[in-house]
C-alpha cells in the first residue's frame, strides 16, 4: 500500500495555523495562568491569615471569659466580706464549672495569701507571700487586673495567671480589699489548635508569647515538651513585624519554604501562628496550573490533529492536481486520478487543469498524428527518390545506350556512305564488263563465275551495311492498330521458308489488338525466323513454331520456336548484345534489332533453350 | 540517226561518275559529267540534258538544290538523286516537292535504273 503523503503544502499550513493562532493563545494562556495562580496564592496567604486572626480572636475571648469570672466572683458580696468559708465555697463552684481553672488564691490586702484552692493541692497547703508580685501589684494597682505569669504546671501544661483585685463597693471611692488569683491552663487552646489544624495534616499553628513560650501548639507532641519554645528563626520574623497581622513566604536554613500568617491578640501581645509548607500552601494552585497545562496539551495535540487533517483536506485536491499533472508530464492521458472539482480557487485549478489537459491530449494527438504522417510521408519520399533514382538510372542507362548507338549510328552513316560509294563503284564496273562480255564471244565460264562471286558479295556487303544502318538509325516509331493473328498471318503468307522447314502456327483465337510499328516489328519477327531457320540447315531442316497466348490481361505472348540444336548456357545472355555473333557471317545485330524493337514498344523479350531439343524466343507485348 | 537522250551525271566521286557514264552510255545515252553543284548547273544549262542524276551530297551543295534550281528553268528534265545513306520520310518527300522525279541509293541495280530512266523519258515523250 503506496504510504499517503501529505505534502509539504499540508505542512506549511499547519505551520501557519500553529504560528497565527496557537502562538498568541499559548502566551495568554500563560499569562492567565501564571496570573490566576498568584491571585490563588494571595488568596491562600489571605485565608491563613484569617485563620490566624480567627484564632488571635479565640485565645482573646479565652483568656477574658476567665477574667470576667473572677471578676464577678470578686464583686459578690459574701467574697467582698473577706470571709473565708463563703470565699472557698464560691472557689470550688468556679473548679467545679471551669475545668481549666487549676488553681485559685485569694490574697489579702497586703499581698499575702489568705486563702487556696486547686485540683492537685493537698490539705492545708502552704501560704504564700505575692505582696512583691506582679499579679498582686498590677491587680491592686489602678489597672486593676493582670494576666501573665506565663508557666509550665508541674512542667507541663503551660498556664496563665490571672487577678482581679476585690473591691468594697461601699467604700467611696471603691477600696481594694484583697485579690483574686486564678492559674489557667492553657491546654484546652492546643486541643482547639489541633482539631483546627488536625495532625494528619501539613498545617501546624501556634501561640507564643512575644519572648517565644509556647502558648499553644496544633501538635502536642510539641506544647508537652518542657521547654517549648517557638523556633528563634521564625520568631525574630514574627515580632520583628509592625503590623498586628501578616504573612509570607519564610525560607528556612534548610532551604525549605514556608507558607507563614500570624495574628497579635488584642491585649494580650500574644502572637497566633499559622504555617504550612509552601507546596502544601501552593498545592492547588499548583494544580490548578498542571490542569491548565494538561488542558493547553490537549488544546494543542488537537489543533495539531485538526490542522493536520484540515491542512489535508484543503491540499488533497492539490495534491490529486500535482499527481495528475505528474502522469500527465509522462505522457498519460489515460486513467488519471480523479480530479475533483470543489467550488473554489482550487477548483478553478482543477477546471483550469482539465481544460489543459484536454489541449494538451488533443496538441499531443495531432503532433503524434502529424508525426505519423511526416513518417508516412519520408516513407513515401524515400519510396519516390528510389523509385526516381531508379528510373534515373534507367533513363541513365538509356541515355548511355541511346549515345552509343546515336554514336555508332553516325559512325555506320558514315562508313556507310563511304563503302557504298566505293561499292557502287564495283558494282558498276562489274556491269559494264558483264554486260561487254556478253555482247563478244562465249566468255571464260570462270571469268562469268568470278563475276557472279563479285556480284554476290556486293550483295552481302550491302546487307550488312543496310543492317548495321538499319540498327543505328535513330527513327520515330510510326504505331499503328493491328489485329495480331491477321498481321502474322500476312506476315508468314509472305516468308519464303525453305522447302525443310515445317511451320506451325498456334494462334490464340483471343486475336487481340496492338498497337505496333509494323515495319519494325515485322523485322524482329523475320530475323527471330531467319535465325530459326539458320539453326536448321538440310538436310535435316526442322520445324519453326510460331504460337501466341494471353497470359494476363494487357499483355500478348509471342513464341518463336525451333527445333535446332539450341544455346548453350553460357552464350545464352550474351546473345542479345549488338555485334555479338556465333555465325561465320554475321554482324551479330540481328537479336540486337529485336530487343531494340521490342524495348522501344515497352514490351519484354526473353528466351528459353535447351541443347538439343531447340530454342524459344518470347515476346512480350502490352495489347490495347 | 535518232538523238541519243542526253544525260549528265554531278558526282564528286570520278570513279562512280564515269563508271556510271559508262555502263549508261552501253545502254544508249549521252553522258555528261560534272564533279560539283556550280559545275553542274553550268554543264545542265548548255547541254539541256533530258536526264540529270546527282548525289545528294556533293562538296559545295546539296543535290536538292540543284534539283530546284534545274526544276526552275525546265518542267521536263528528269531529276534522279543518288544517296548513300538512309533517306527519312520527309527527305524523300522535300526531294519530291522540290522536283525530284526518282531516288536510287548506292549501290545500284544498274539493269533496273536503266529501264526507270527509259520508261520517264518514252512518258515524257509521248506527253511532248
Amino acid at each position: 500500500m503506496p504510504t499517503k503523503r501529505r505534502g509539504k503544502l499540508a505542512y506549511k499550513i499547519l505551520f501557519g495555523f500553529l504560528v497565527t493562532s496557537l502562538a498568541p493563545m499559548g502566551l495568554v494562556g500563560w499569562h492567565l495562568i501564571n496570573i490566576s495562580q498568584a491571585s490563588l496564592r494571595k488568596e491562600t496567604l489571605a485565608m491563613q491569615e484569617s485563620l490566624a486572626v480567627g484564632f488571635a480572636d479565640t485565645v482573646q475571648k479565652y483568656v477574658t471569659t476567665f477574667k470576667n469570672v473572677l471578676t464577678e466572683t470578686s464583686s459578690l458580696d459574701d467574697f467582698v466580706s473577706m470571709n473565708p468559708i463563703k470565699q472557698q465555697q464560691s472557689l470550688n463552684r468556679i473548679l467545679q464549672i471551669h475545668l481549666a481553672v487549676l488553681e485559685l488564691s485569694v490574697l489579702n490586702e497586703k499581698g499575702v495569701e489568705t486563702l487556696r484552692v486547686g485540683r492537685f493541692l493537698g490539705p492545708n497547703p502552704e501560704m504564700r507571700d505575692f505582696s512583691k508580685e506582679d499579679l498582686y501589684q498590677t491587680a491592686i494597682g489602678p489597672r486593676g487586673q493582670y494576666i501573665g505569669r506565663l508557666e509550665r504546671f508541674q512542667g507541663l501544661y503551660p498556664t496563665v495567671t490571672v487577678s482581679v483585685p476585690i473591691l468594697d463597693p461601699r467604700a467611696q471611692p471603691p477600696h481594694p480589699v484583697g485579690v483574686l488569683a486564678a492559674r489557667i491552663s492553657l491546654n484546652p487552646l492546643s486541643t482547639m489548635l489541633a482539631m483546627e489544624f488536625p495532625s494528619t495534616g501539613k498545617s501546624q499553628a501556634a501561640v507564643v508569647a512575644s519572648d517565644g513560650f509556647m502558648i499553644a501548639h496544633s501538635d502536642p507532641k510539641e506544647i508537652y515538651k518542657p521547654d517549648a519554645r517557638m523556633p528563634d528563626e521564625v520568631l525574630k520574623v514574627v515580632t520583628t513585624q509592625s503590623n498586628d497581622r501578616g504573612g509570607g513566604e519564610l525560607p528556612l536554613p534548610d532551604g525549605r519554604k514556608l507558607l507563614a500568617a500570624f495574628a497579635e491578640t488584642r491585649d494580650l501581645s500574644w502572637i497566633v501562628y499559622v504555617q504550612q509548607p509552601v507546596e502544601v500552601a501552593y498545592q492547588s494552585s499548583d494544580e490548578m496550573k498542571s490542569q491548565i497545562m494538561k488542558v493547553l496539551v490537549w488544546v494543542v495535540l488537537a489543533t495539531v490533529l485538526l490542522s493536520l487533517i484540515v491542512a489535508g483536506h484543503i491540499t488533497a485536491p492539490i495534491r490529486m492536481l500535482r499527481d495528475a499533472a505528474d502522469r500527465l508530464g509522462k505522457g498519460q492521458f489515460e486513467d488519471l486520478p480523479e480530479v475533483v472539482t470543489t467550488n473554489d480557487e482550487i477548483g478553478d485549478l482543477a477546471q483550469t487543469f482539465l481544460g489543459m489537459r484536454e489541449s494538451l491530449k488533443e496538441k499531443t494527438g495531432e503532433l503524434i498524428h502529424a508525426k505519423q504522417e511526416l513518417e508516412k510521408f519520408t516513407k513515401f519520399l524515400e519510396k519516390r527518390v528510389d523509385a526516381r533514382t531508379r528510373e534515373l538510372k534507367a533513363a541513365q542507362d538509356e541515355l548511355i545506350k541511346k549515345e552509343r548507338l546515336a554514336a555508332i549510328g553516325q559512325m555506320a552513316a558514315v562508313v556507310g556512305h563511304e563503302i557504298r560509294n566505293p561499292l557502287a563503284v564495283i558494282n558498276n564496273s562489274i556491269y559494264f564488263i558483264k554486260t561487254k562480255l556478253s555482247t563478244g564471244q562465249e566468255p571464260d565460264p570462270k571469268i562469268a563465275k568470278h563475276i557472279k562471286i563479285i556480284e554476290s558479295e556486293i550483295q552481302q556487303a550491302n546487307g550488312i551495311i543496310n543492317e548495321i544502318l538499319t540498327y543505328s538509325r535513330q527513327r520515330e516509331l510510326k504505331p499503328e492498330l493491328v489485329k495480331l493473328n491477321h498481321w502474322l498471318e500476312e506476315l508468314l503468307s509472305v516468308y519464303p521458308f525453305p522447302p525443310h522447314i515445317e511451320l506451325v502456327k498456334l494462334l490464340d483465337p483471343a486475336d487481340p489488338t496492338l498497337s505496333i510499328d509494323a515495319t519494325e516489328m515485322q523485322q524482329s519477327i523475320r530475323n527471330l525466323i531467319g535465325n530459326g531457320i539458320e539453326v536448321m540447315p538440310p538436310p535435316k531442316g526442322g520445324k519453326i513454331t510460331i504460337r501466341t497466348r494471353v497470359p494476363e490481361p494487357g499483355w500478348v505472348q509471342i513464341d518463336i520456336g525451333d527445333s535446332g540444336a539450341g544455346i548453350p548456357p553460357d552464350v545464352l545472355d550474351k546473345i542479345f548484345a549488338p555485334f555479338f555473333t556465333t555465325k561465320a557471317r554475321g554482324t551479330g545485330l540481328g537479336l540486337a534489332v529485336v530487343r531494340k524493337v521490342i524495348d522501344r514498344h515497352k514490351g519484354r523479350v526473353d528466351v528459353e533453350s535447351q541443347v538439343g531439343v531447340g530454342t524459344t524466343f518470347k515476346l512480350f507485348l502490352p495489347t490495347v | 540517226m535518232t538523238k541519243l537522250p542526253k544525260l549528265l551525271i554531278i558526282d564528286d566521286d570520278a570513279h562512280l561518275r564515269e563508271s556510271l557514264a559508262e555502263v549508261l552510255e552501253l545502254d544508249g545515252f549521252e553522258c555528261h559529267q560534272a564533279g560539283a553543284a556550280k559545275e553542274g548547273i553550268a554543264a545542265a544549262q548548255k547541254l539541256e540534258p533530258e536526264v540529270v542524276i546527282m548525289d545528294i551530297q556533293l562538296p559545295d551543295s546539296s543535290g536538292f538544290q540543284i534539283c530546284q534550281e534545274l526544276r526552275k528553268r525546265s518542267k521536263t528534265v528528269i531529276l534522279i538523286m543518288m544517296t548513300g545513306r538512309f533517306l527519312s520520310s520527309e527527305e524523300k518527300k522535300q526531294g519530291f516537292e522540290l522536283g525530284a522525279d526518282e531516288y536510287i541509293t548506292k549501290p545500284f541495280d544498274l539493269a533496273e535504273l536503266s529501264a526507270r530512266i527509259k520508261q520517264l523519258l518514252s512518258r515524257n515523250a509521248s506527253k511532248g
